[in-house]
């Protein structure tokens, strides 16, 4: 009957890795750019929530202006920086280093450099037979099911997603055919930014406040989207799914510590094989 | 080298400034310890090790293209083997460990190439960039957990180098031999990157496939300078693991790696000299501004080098020389890197 | 393109400002630049000693650095209001070590060779004593003393320890245990030295003490998933779980061990660094019942200890004061090394290091304590504490200080 666990463990750690990369994906999809700032974005979302509870707000609020917040962070960003590194990704990649050296120890100084704990809005788990199944992490794992339909609906019937979807593909093609890119790359940054914002808030009161709790999502939310495929929405889910499940799913089979550094080298090993990524739908 | 031979509607005359900047800077280091204390003599011993660093990861990016965020795996990694011949099998032979320590960071650096760089498709600068980082992340998860070589503690107390029987001590001996290395090895890499080899390099950096269909085996020419700053790189390590006393898995970090990245940026791609300045200045800058601001320099620097990038991407060299002297006659680094990304993946 | 006549003229203006500011640089480097001096006050007649103070105040481990640097500040004021150590003031200087060993090294060697320190504390993590330890102690010729509870076997001569070794932490613990908890032990850990030197300790103390290790599992520090470890050991009947997890994991483990009902099984927590500032990393209801066994309880309730609380209190406002560490690490070995220093008339390495071998002194957080000699380890009392509604209760007291254990 370990079944349960073990399955209920890799889709929870899973969807919140899908709502980290999905951003990413679509933002390095779009402009080309790797946003060594996103683990940042994750941990404002999640420094929204503790702000909310630090002054007695409910957390379920916090949890809803996350992703409003860090949407309007990365707003910001894109306005004043981001945008004058679309034509240098190498640029790109060390401007938003330096962002997110800047954000990460912003909150760490604000936060004392301590650890925090932020409960959950639904405490406890409920039962099925023997085995006890967190509440919270199902809520998650149907938020984020939410999200990923809301943005499917978003992205194939209306207007802007159709102009997303466009510039996404194609970005030259699109600009040609008088999609203002410029409002396009700021919305989508935005919402990456947003994505980020909501899974920090929602991982939260499952592992600990601290600075540091977007460190180790990057490199595996970047090799999550080389795997999956630029160029797609659904590229991004696939790989992201994929890491994430294997992350999760290999530590109840080797030693946790070499299972980490497992997932790394397949990934690795599928982008060599298949630089494209498994569901590109970019013309090489 | 062909020199500028446009007209020009400026009065003065166009003067290199490079090896000038070059001959004031050595100058400067070959007296400096007679008048500055002990400290700064380490100070800089320390710059001129990670500036060497710097110097690999210039010749790798600014020179042939690659995106490298593994420099510091190959300098960590010669540390650490280095310390173990230390420590476990006594020997301290500068003349023994240095080699071996360059040894170690080509060894390793031709085994990430054949994985990440090499092969018959051509890799996009993201994948390399992605493929170096993990490398270096693997390893140095590896590393911590391996209680062997000690863990997240590394190998402390480490020996003194010797030479015969006198002992390399930090401070000026060490500086003087450190700055010997740096010089020796910037000198060949002046050579390098003026020769045939270095012209390929440009090309390759400009339009690989195009030199490809000139004839040239472009991967054995990448492979190759990949391995030279594999074995930069690995140098640099076995003298830092000296010099400091100890060997971490710090040492061989991405953070490192990107610190590298950061610091030849802000230095200035393409020019050697510029890579060794950036070392120089983001060190002396970190270093001070904790001193003033114990609590938030960490911050006070992220928003500097996210100000310098934004505004002056062409690094601190930049403010001296001329585009056309920063990349010699070689055509420019930026663009190439756009036009590299626009010619591997037509967006 | 005609590149050479935008760049010729502002070169002259930005060459201009360059070598301005390499002058201005020039000067900084000349003068030494600032640094953290806290220099005492009032006039004195004497040179001061100058106390080096390397810890972390920026990055990961600056929970602990910043109340290390706060407790060293009390104590040197505390000392220089009194008249000062052998009729000079005490100045003390403060770097920033960063959580980063590189730029440590750095740091520390600024306070042995610029400012030429008579003594240096500091370090927290171990992998930090580790890095900046041959600067201080061979290549700068001085004193240093760490005051972090750690995993012991750190025997170079020259650098005391005044925290709490696994010895301490386990031998009145574990049979406390063993007799409220239960005899099968499970002890999910990080991977690094402190857990795995920890649980080598605890394993021999759990089984002279007629208990049972049912598993032993190691885990990368940001681990975030553990339900394979937690269905282990609900299956297996597991009594007492020895958690040397650290943060950020150990937040998702206790999170998931709650869940799965672990402690509503009667199973007993058990984590040896959580003080009573560890113990906001969680909430209260997923800790219930957690035992720890440090120097030091705000719970203890003696007067001293209260007393030397408030005073911290009223300096540092709402900031942690940790146990087992830092902050009682730190009052300790200055406390030692000024009353060792009292001792050999001198603050010179060696006389000082000599009586610093046996010093002692009767009063500090959680008592007094003294160094074992030959060993530069502290002997001090234990206090077992569990925690009910968040907060911690005193369980148990050592009967008298406990032995270190280690470079005997």
């Amino acid at each position: 009957m370990t079944i349960i666990p073990f399955l209920f463990d890799v889709l929870a750690y899973s969807a919140i890795f899908v709502l980290v990369v999905l951003g990413l994906g679509v933002i390095a999809s779009m402009m080309g750019i790797f946003n060594f700032a996103h683990g940042e974005f994750v941990l404002l979302g999640a420094y929204t929530v503790y702000l909310f509870i630090d002054n007695g707000l409910p957390v379920w609020a916090g949890m809803v202006a996350a992703p409003l917040a860090v949407g309007a962070v990365g707003l910001a960003l894109e306005r004043v920086a981001i945008r004058r590194f679309y034509a240098t990704p190498i640029v790109a990649m060390l401007g938003t280093y330096a962002i997110g050296l800047a954000l990460r120890e912003t909150v760490r100084s604000l936060l004392g450099g301590q650890f925090y704990s932020v409960t959950a809005p639904l405490i406890g788990s409920f039962s099925i037979g023997e085995i006890s199944v967190s509440r919270w992490r199902t809520a998650v794992i149907l938020i984020t099911v939410a999200v990923m339909v809301g943005c499917y609906l978003l992205l194939t019937r209306t207007r802007f997603g159709l102009q997303v979807r466009a510039a996404l593909e194609n970005p030259a093609l699109a600009r040609a055919s008088g999609i203002s890119t410029s409002r396009v790359y700021a919305a989508t940054f935005a919402f990456g930014a947003a994505l980020a914002g909501l899974a920090g808030g929602l991982m939260v009161p499952i592992y600990a406040m601290s600075a540091d709790m977007g460190v180790p999502f990057l490199i595996k939310s970047f090799l999550a989207v080389m795997l999956g495929g630029m160029g797609s929405f659904e590229g991004a889910i696939a790989g992201a799914a994929l890491v994430g499940a294997t992350s999760a799913a290999l530590p109840w089979a080797i030693k946790p510590v070499v299972a980490d550094v497992v997932v790394f080298i397949i990934a690795i090993a599928i982008v060599k094989v298949r630089p494209e990524g498994l569901l590109s739908k970019w013309r090489n | 080298m062909s020199q500028s031979t446009e007209l020009s509607t400026s009065s003065l005359p166009l003067r290199k400034v490079i090896p000038w900047v070059e001959l004031g800077l050595l100058a400067t280091s070959l007296i400096l310890p007679v008048f500055a204390d002990d400290f700064w003599t380490l100070f800089l011993t320390r710059v001129f090790i990670l500036g060497l660093l710097a110097l690999s990861f210039d010749l790798v990016w600014g020179y042939a293209g690659i995106l490298s965020f593994s420099q510091a795996l190959f300098f960590g990694m010669a540390g650490y083997c280095t310390a173990l011949l230390a420590t476990e099998a006594g020997i301290t032979s500068v003349l023994v460990l240095l080699p071996v320590a360059g040894l170690v960071g080509l060894i390793v650096s031709l085994i990430l190439a054949f994985i990440v760089i090499l092969g018959r498709r051509v890799p996009t600068t993201v994948f390399v960039a992605l493929g170096t980082l993990t490398g270096s992340y693997v390893v140095e998860r590896l590393a911590r957990g391996w209680s062997y070589v000690g863990g997240q503690n590394g190998i402390p107390s480490l020996p003194r180098l010797t030479l015969g029987n006198h002992e390399i001590a930090e401070g000026v001996w060490f500086y003087y031999m450190a700055l010997a290395i740096l010089l020796g090895i910037y000198v060949a890499l002046k050579f390098l990157t003026r020769s045939q080899l270095g012209l390929v390099l440009a090309g390759i950096r400009q339009h690989e496939t195009r030199i490809t269909f000139f004839g040239y085996r472009v991967q054995h020419v990448k492979g190759i300078v990949f391995a030279l700053a594999g074995l930069i790189a690995g140098l640099a390590g076995g003298m830092y693991a000296f010099h400091e006393g100890y060997v971490g898995p710090g040492q061989l970090s991405p953070v490192l790696s990107t610190q590298v990245v950061l610091y030849v940026l802000f230095g200035g791609v393409g020019t050697l000299i510029g890579a060794v300045i950036g070392a120089g200045m983001i060190e002396y800058l970190s270093f001070m501004l904790s001193q003033e601001y114990q609590r938030l320099w960490p911050i006070i620097l992220g928003l500097l080098l996210l100000v310098i990038v934004m505004f002056r991407p062409t690094g601190l060299i930049g403010f001296l020389v001329s585009d056309r002297e920063r990349i010699g006659s070689f055509g420019r680094p930026d663009d190439a890197a756009a036009k590299n990304d626009t010619d591997k993946n037509p967006a | 393109m005609n590149n050479d006549d935008r760049s010729s003229r502002p070169l002259s203006a930005s060459r201009r400002l360059f070598l301005q500011r390499t002058s201005l640089l020039t000067g900084m480097i000349a003068l030494g630049g600032g640094s953290y001096l806290y220099n005492p006050k009032g006039v004195w007649a004497a040179a001061p000693i100058k106390v080096g103070i390397a810890t972390d105040l920026t990055g990961a481990i600056s929970w602990g650095g910043i109340p290390n640097s706060q407790v060293a500040k009390m104590v040197i004021d505390q000392i220089n209001k009194g008249g000062g150590l052998l009729g000079r003031p005490l100045q003390m200087i403060l770097e920033d070590t960063a959580t980063n060993e590189q730029l440590a090294v750095t740091k520390v060697r600024k306070l042995v060779t610029q400012d030429k320190v008579d003594v240096v504390f500091g370090g927290i993590t171990s992998s930090m004593r580790n890095a900046i330890k041959d600067t201080i102690v061979n290549r700068g010729k001085t004193l240093y003393i760490y005051p972090q509870l750690y995993e012991g076997k750190e025997c170079t001569p020259y650098l005391f320890c005044t925290g709490p070794t696994p010895a301490q932490q386990c031998d009145t613990l574990i049979p406390w245990l063993i007799k409220n908890g239960g005899k099968k032990f499970y002890l999910p850990s990080a991977d690094y030295v402190w857990p795995h030197t920890l649980n080598a300790y605890a394993r021999k103390a759990i089984v002279k003490n007629g208990g049972e290790v049912i598993g032993e599992e190691y885990f990368p520090v940001d681990h975030n998933e553990y339900s394979a470890t937690v269905n282990k050991i609900m299956s297996s009947g597991v009594n007492v779980v020895f958690n040397t997890t650290i943060p950020p994991g150990v937040a998702a483990f206790f999170k998931q061990l709650y869940e799965a009902g672990f402690l509503k099984n009667g199973g007993r927590l058990s984590c040896v660094y959580y003080d009573e500032n560890a113990i906001t990393i969680t909430p209260p209801h997923e800790v219930e019942g957690l035992a720890s066994c440090l120097d030091y309880f705000r719970a203890i309730n003696d007067p001293f200890g209260n007393q030397l609380q408030a005073e911290y209190g009223k300096l540092f406002g709402n900031t942690s004061y940790n146990a087992g560490s830092g902050s009682t690490g730190m009052y300790r070995g200055i406390k030692l090394w000024e009353a060792a220093v009292k001792e050999a008339k001198s603050v010179n390495r060696e006389p000082v290091a000599a009586a610093l071998d046996h010093a002692k002194i009767s009063d500090g957080p959680g008592g007094g304590c003294e160094m074992v000699p030959g060993t530069r380890h502290v002997k001090m009392n234990m206090y077992t504490a569990v925690s009910k509604g968040g907060k911690y209760e005193i369980v148990e007291k050592s009967k008298g200080p406990v032995m270190p254990g280690e470079c005997a």
